[in-house]
């Protein structure tokens, strides 16, 4: 039989048409979404919380991949970085994730001091930044990003927590009116340490509680013996300790040998939260002590939180446990699993089904779609991000921190008041070493 | 006198003493072998984890720890020397720094792999020594006694012993040291075998104060670093001395202004300084 011109040329296209059929549903089924994740794998950030971090994306993303990938269909694939705990390796990591590995997302930062110069690179690039652990305000504050998100709170947060606690509970606790509660904050100076402190100080001093020292050190310093010196002749009632590690363990070591004596400390985080390893190094010394952080999800009750989400937290505990073999599993798990969780089950599948991929164009605009009430994240804060042209940018409008406190080998969570675990304990008990 | 300030320049004097010893081994070597070891605080790291482990995980007593920690280290100086510096000694100096970073490294990536991370301590809590409302911790005062102590000796061992004759023969002319009937490689091991040995004595005392972890040798390098040139490179007793001048300023810039601070004029000093004297204070 004859084929005319008409009909091989129907047939070509129709071919042509199923051939591209096939070829789209096959690639559907192995498009992947490649996501940089960045964590200080080495140097003194590492045992400070971002290894925890880190094992904690990796949980999410590891769950993501057994229920098929995002949105059920595209497996996630993580191309990992280590940023040393150093600035400069931080941006060069990051360069290299975006502009040979071509990587469209970076997830992680545990460091502000990384975060800072980051956020304006990946911006600059129109690259997404998910920020994971790194907290300080200014990483967002009056710079009017439009690709960087960070679920995680941040630092005024935790100023704002510090004096709503001790005005809640100055004059029950310590039988004092707050304006008479005297307060000392100490800090780390990089941009996480300043971060709180400023904001520490500011909230404090709205809440007339006097401040009567301020100071900053070097989180490498060799020593801090002048430091606990000053804070012995300021004589503070409460103090505020914003750290790293291991200027944690060296402060605590040498106010302990140095005399110090306080009503309660507060940590901010960081190597505060790792309670194992501070145990192990002060044992009972740090009980009772009060520290302020996102809170671990397993401290929260899951009934007040979305169905599913108590499972979800199990199974994130387990998996910690299984990989570190600790006893605790620090906030900063709950950190990295949390915000990854919400990036690749909350944004990427909107990114994909409502703006068509997974570019970055395409993730900004889901995120700043993403509504997630309050109780519907296992760190129990909801999500909705302040759109381009607020201050805060980028930021989640809804998370909230909590003060925690060490109970034995455990946390307890001592405020909000309406979710607390356990009564605060305030001031430290006489037995403390630190008893004033 | 206000007795806080007091504190401060006890803490000061306590803290010279631990500079002053972590000084003295790195300043021995270069003024002997003329090479600079950038990774002698990682070699004292080195002898923390081997306190550590014998100490915490085969239950073997502090003392003998720490006599296993100066012993292994000084074998570890000779190695050094044996594999990294002699191979470069007669290179410039730009290669024999080059293998020492390397060599910098190299220890804390070993170390983070074998240990990880996080920080470790050995877990002796030792007693504060309380003087008139002042507190002086005990683990210091031990430190700054042995740093002390080790300057002594070492003093002693140079002036007194023939090894020691030949070491100072080497430092001031290692070329003619030779007619003498020297023999400039044992010297050098000799020197590397001390030097070690000063990072091993110097891990057992700050094993007492800080927490062991593969990036403790930073916290303690530009320091150490800092007091070498400013006592001039390769001279002991210069280093000691500066050693005393930093930790004050530290200490005393610390309580007036702020810990922050007291570094910066630590280190503006030390360029001011180095205006004045570019070989070092103490240089001759």
């Amino acid at each position: 039989m004859k084929t005319s011109r008409r009909t091989l040329l129907k047939n070509s296209v129709a071919a042509a048409a199923a051939l591209s059929l096939d070829w789209r549903r096959a690639r559907a089924q192995s498009e992947t979404v490649r996501i940089g994740v960045v964590y200080d794998l080495s140097g003194p950030f590492a045992a400070g919380g971002s290894v925890a971090s880190a094992v904690g994306t990796q949980i999410a993303i590891d769950l993501c991949n057994e229920k098929g990938g995002v949105a059920g269909k595209y497996k996630v694939v993580p191309v990992k970085a280590d940023s040393q705990s150093k600035a400069d390796v931080a941006i060069n990591e990051v360069e290299r994730l975006i502009n040979q590995e071509k990587v469209d997302i970076i997830d992680g930062i545990y460091s502000s001091a990384h975060a800072v110069p980051l956020a304006a690179k990946v911006e600059e690039q129109k690259k997404i930044l998910w920020i994971t652990t790194a907290v300080a305000t200014a990483v967002f504050k009056d710079r009017n990003l439009k690709y960087v998100f960070r679920a995680q709170i941040h630092s005024d947060q935790y100023g704002e927590a510090f004096a709503a606690f001790l005005t809640e509970h100055a004059k029950q606790k310590l039988g004092v009116e707050p304006k008479e509660v005297k307060v000392a904050i100490i800090h780390e100076d990089g941009p996480y340490g300043a971060g709180v402190a400023a904001a520490d100080e500011a909230y404090s001093k709205k809440a007339g509680l006097p401040i009567v020292l301020k100071e900053g050190y070097s989180a490498a310093a060799p020593d801090l013996s002048s430091l606990v010196t000053k804070l012995k002749r300021a004589r503070p009632d409460i103090i505020s300790h914003i750290g790293y590690n291991p200027d944690i363990t060296l402060f605590l070591r040498q106010a302990r040998e140095g005399g110090l004596r306080f009503k309660m400390l507060f940590g901010a985080g960081a190597g505060y939260s790792q309670l194992d390893k501070l145990r192990a190094t002060f044992g009972k010394d740090i009980d009772d002590f009060c520290n302020i952080d996102p809170v671990p999800a397993q401290l929260l009750d899951p009934k007040k939180l979305a169905p599913g989400l108590g499972e979800l937290i199990t199974l994130m505990v387990e998996r910690y446990k299984a990989a570190t073999k600790a006893n605790d599993v620090p906030p900063h798990c709950s950190m990295g699993f949390n915000q990854t969780w919400i990036l690749l089950n909350h944004v990427l599948p909107l990114a994909k089904e409502k703006y068509g991929g997974f570019d970055p164009e395409a993730v900004r605009k889901a995120a700043l779609d993403v509504d997630i009430p309050p109780g519907g994240t296992i760190q129990g804060y909801g999500v909705k991000f302040f759109p381009p042209g607020t201050p805060l940018s980028g930021q989640n409008a809804r998370s909230t921190p909590v003060v925690m406190q060490n109970a034995g080998e455990h946390i307890a969570v001592v405020w909000p008041t309406n979710i607390r675990t356990q009564e605060p304990v305030l001031p430290l008990p006489k037995s403390s070493v630190y008893a004033l | 006198m206000d007795i806080f300030l007091v504190e401060a320049i006890i803490n000061g004097i306590l803290l010279g003493g631990v500079l002053a010893l972590l000084a003295l081994g790195l300043n021995l070597i270069f003024g002997v072998i003329d090479v600079v070891w950038i990774a002698y605080a990682d070699i004292v790291m080195c002898g923390m984890y081997v306190i550590y482990v014998l100490y915490t995980h085969y239950d073997v007593p502090l003392l003998f720890a720490c006599l296993a920690g100066i012993a292994g280290m000084a074998a570890f100086g000779v190695a050094v020397h044996l594999l990294i510096i002699a191979p470069v000694l007669n290179s410039a100096p730009i290669n024999q720094l080059l293998a020492t970073g390397g060599l910098l490294f190299f220890l804390q990536s070993f170390a983070t792999l074998l240990f990880g991370t996080d920080f470790r301590n050995i877990g002796v809590r030792l007693p504060v020594v309380e003087v008139a409302s002042i507190y002086i911790s005990f683990a210091r005062l031990i430190a700054f006694l042995f740093g002390l102590i080790g300057a002594v000796a070492l003093y002693l061992f140079l002036k007194r012993t023939y090894i020691g004759t030949a070491i100072r023969a080497v430092a001031q002319d290692r070329d003619i040291v030779g007619l003498m009937g020297i023999d400039q490689r044992r010297i050098y091991l000799a020197t590397s075998a001390i030097g070690g040995a000063l990072a091993g004595l110097a891990a057992c005392l700050l094993v007492l104060q800080y927490d062991v972890h593969p990036f403790i040798g930073n916290t303690f390098g530009p320091v150490i670093f800092m007091i070498c040139v400013l006592g001039g490179l390769g001279n002991m007793i210069g280093g000691f001395v500066a050693s005393f001048i930093i930790s004050q300023i530290i200490a005393i810039g610390g309580y007036y202004s702020n810990t922050e601070l007291s570094y910066v004029l630590a280190f503006t000093m030390f360029i001011i300084l180095m205006f004045v004297r570019p070989r070092g204070l103490f240089a001759r």
